[in-house]
């Protein structure tokens, strides 16, 4: 148990050594402060909060961008449930998106792949992060 | 609390003089949101692990500390949005879900219920 | 009761060497060790709850909260699953269309071999269940396999944990075949690792936050886990087996959940059950 605190401890600390924050790191902690659309500056260079799969919403609300970006979100679940880390819901948003393009919201269906998309791409996060860490809660 | 409640209070009545009365009914649908998210379990589900003095919330669990001197324990608000949009920065082994991470809440009900138990 | 304690303290000495030894890994093929992780998941029990027996960890939650304990007793006085073990006992000693029944596909007669569940297969390469061998018997004598989570297969599996009461769990990892401790492993992996959207592992509930109430549930030890399925839960209002529960809780970790009897809940239920060695078969169980 003390073997797994001074890991933990050993975790927690590192960034304090580091040289400079991640990307990552600056990315996640002005996030997770500040919400979306939040500018912040990382290495002399400003960075919205926003991930990927907003700025991938963020295009012209056409039936053709909605069924690329579902695409996009079922390739990605596709990979998350091949390393077995599918998510409960993803399925189900990614079937709202498809019955919201079918009633003309495209806006919906965007915003809903997008959410499918960052959730399969979190599950995915998550499986490598086990392979490395899965040990640090077995008790010793 | 009275304090907090008193200023409420003059924030409304300031809101009525200035004829804007949708900024004090927005804070009141944001806690209102808060504690929707709080309590419900398809939502932020917080009860199930975090007793809060709130009458509504009974049979509360406590994996988790309970949502008391919030002020003094985060003085910072932002870095109570932090801890409840991910968790496991501070302690990757928690069972506490990192509801904005994950996207498990969207950003305006974490801000709502950070809203919520920040008068705790 | 001295001899006893002593013994533990022998055992925990043996663990804490063992533990020095293997301290720094235990993770992969190489180092992990099926029998130090087992002393070391009860020596962590024995110092959370102190009061518990190890023995009556194969009462779950029940064995570390005295409150839920006397609620589950006074249910124990009318087992719910009582009918359901006497419908299994009738199901197990019918013949298929060809004359054969169970009796001849197990050990025994399938009578009094819960116990060796699951054991590892060297000439299939895989982990056998007793679930998947009721199955298998079924479709060798021209019969079509049962559905997997409740009804028949969970009565006849409930008669035969039924007719293995008392006997002591004993798991075995062939050391002449290191797919058998690759498969424990793995079991060993999925109950540790953080899974779903709410970024749960097994261990988060039934380790580390065991007896600590989430709303007004208490989750249960790990240890002890699958002495008593299949289980009647209140909250089926009937029998289920291991791996219907094992579906429930992946997927209360917002995950999608696996199929019955996949690979790595076979090898979970491996795991798992390796950790009960020395404890006690009390199947079917009664829990809410």
């Amino acid at each position: 148990m003390k073997k797994v605190i001074a890991i933990t401890a050993a975790l927690a600390l590192a960034p304090t050594f580091a040289a400079a924050e991640s990307f990552q790191e600056a990315f996640e902690m002005n996030r997770a402060m500040h919400g979306k659309n939040h500018v912040f500056e990382w290495n002399g260079n400003k960075y919205n909060t926003n991930h990927e799969e907003e700025v991938e919403a963020a295009v012209k609300a056409t039936k053709a961008n909605a069924l690329d970006l579902i695409a996009k979100a079922k390739a990605k679940n596709k990979e998350a449930a091949e390393v077995g880390f599918e998510w409960k819901l993803t399925g189900g948003i990614i079937k709202d998106a498809e019955k919201a393009v079918e009633a003309g919201e495209y806006r919906k269906a965007l915003d809903l792949a997008a959410q499918a998309k960052y959730h399969s791409r979190m599950g995915i996060q998550q499986h490598a992060y086990a392979q490395k860490h899965w040990h640090l809660s077995v008790p010793q | 609390m009275r304090k907090l409640t008193t200023s409420i209070c003059a924030a409304g009545l300031l809101a009525m003089v200035t004829a804007a009365p949708v900024v004090a009914d927005g804070h009141e649908d944001k806690l209102a949101l808060g504690k929707a998210v709080y309590l419900n379990k398809s939502r932020g589900n917080c009860i199930s692990c975090h007793a809060i003095n709130d009458p509504d919330a009974t049979q509360a669990g406590n994996q988790g500390p309970p949502m008391i001197s919030m002020k003094m324990r985060f003085p910072d608000k932002r870095m109570l949005r932090a801890q409840i949009w991910d968790a496991t920065k501070n302690n990757p082994l928690t069972i506490m879900p990192p509801l904005g991470k994950n996207w498990i809440l969207s950003e305006e009900e974490i801000d709502a219920v950070v809203e919520y138990v920040y008068q705790f | 009761m001295k001899i006893i304690k002593k013994l533990a303290l022998g055992l925990g000495v043996a663990a804490a060497a063992q533990m020095a030894q293997a301290a720094d890994s235990g993770f992969d093929l190489k180092t992990v060790d099926p029998e130090a992780d087992r002393i070391a998941l009860q020596n962590y029990f024995k110092s959370r709850f102190p009061q518990a027996e190890v023995s009556d960890y194969v009462n779950g939650i029940y064995a570390v909260d005295a409150d839920s304990r006397e609620q589950w007793e006074e249910l124990e006085e009318f087992p719910p699953y009582e009918f359901a073990v006497e419908e299994g006992e009738v199901l197990f000693n019918t013949p298929f269309a060809n004359g054969k029944g169970y009796a001849d596909c197990f050990e025994n007669g399938g009578v009094g071999i819960r116990q060796n569940y699951p054991y590892w297969s060297k000439e299939e390469g895989t982990v056998k269940t007793l679930e998947m061998e009721i199955n298998e018997c079924r479709e060798a004598n021209g019969e079509k396999p049962l559905k997997w989570a409740k009804g028949d297969i969970a009565k006849i599996s409930a008669y035969m944990a039924w007719t293995s009461r008392d006997k002591e769990i004993n798991i075995e990892i062939p050391a002449d075949d290191p797919r058998a401790k690759a498969a424990y492993l793995d079991g060993k992996k999925f109950f540790y690792a953080k899974r779903g959207q709410l970024n749960l592992s097994c261990a988060n509930c039934h380790v580390q936050g065991s007896n600590i109430r989430i709303r007004a549930d208490l989750p249960s030890p790990q240890l002890g886990h699958t002495s008593h399925f299949p289980v009647f839960r209140s909250k089926w209002g009937e029998l289920g087996t291991l791996h219907r529960r094992y579906k429930g809780c992946h997927k209360d970790s917002r995950s999608k959940p696996l199929s019955h009897q996949v690979e790595v809940y076979r090898n979970l239920e491996y795991f798992q059950s390796y950790m009960n060695n020395g404890l006690v078969i009390n199947g079917p169980g009664a829990r809410k």
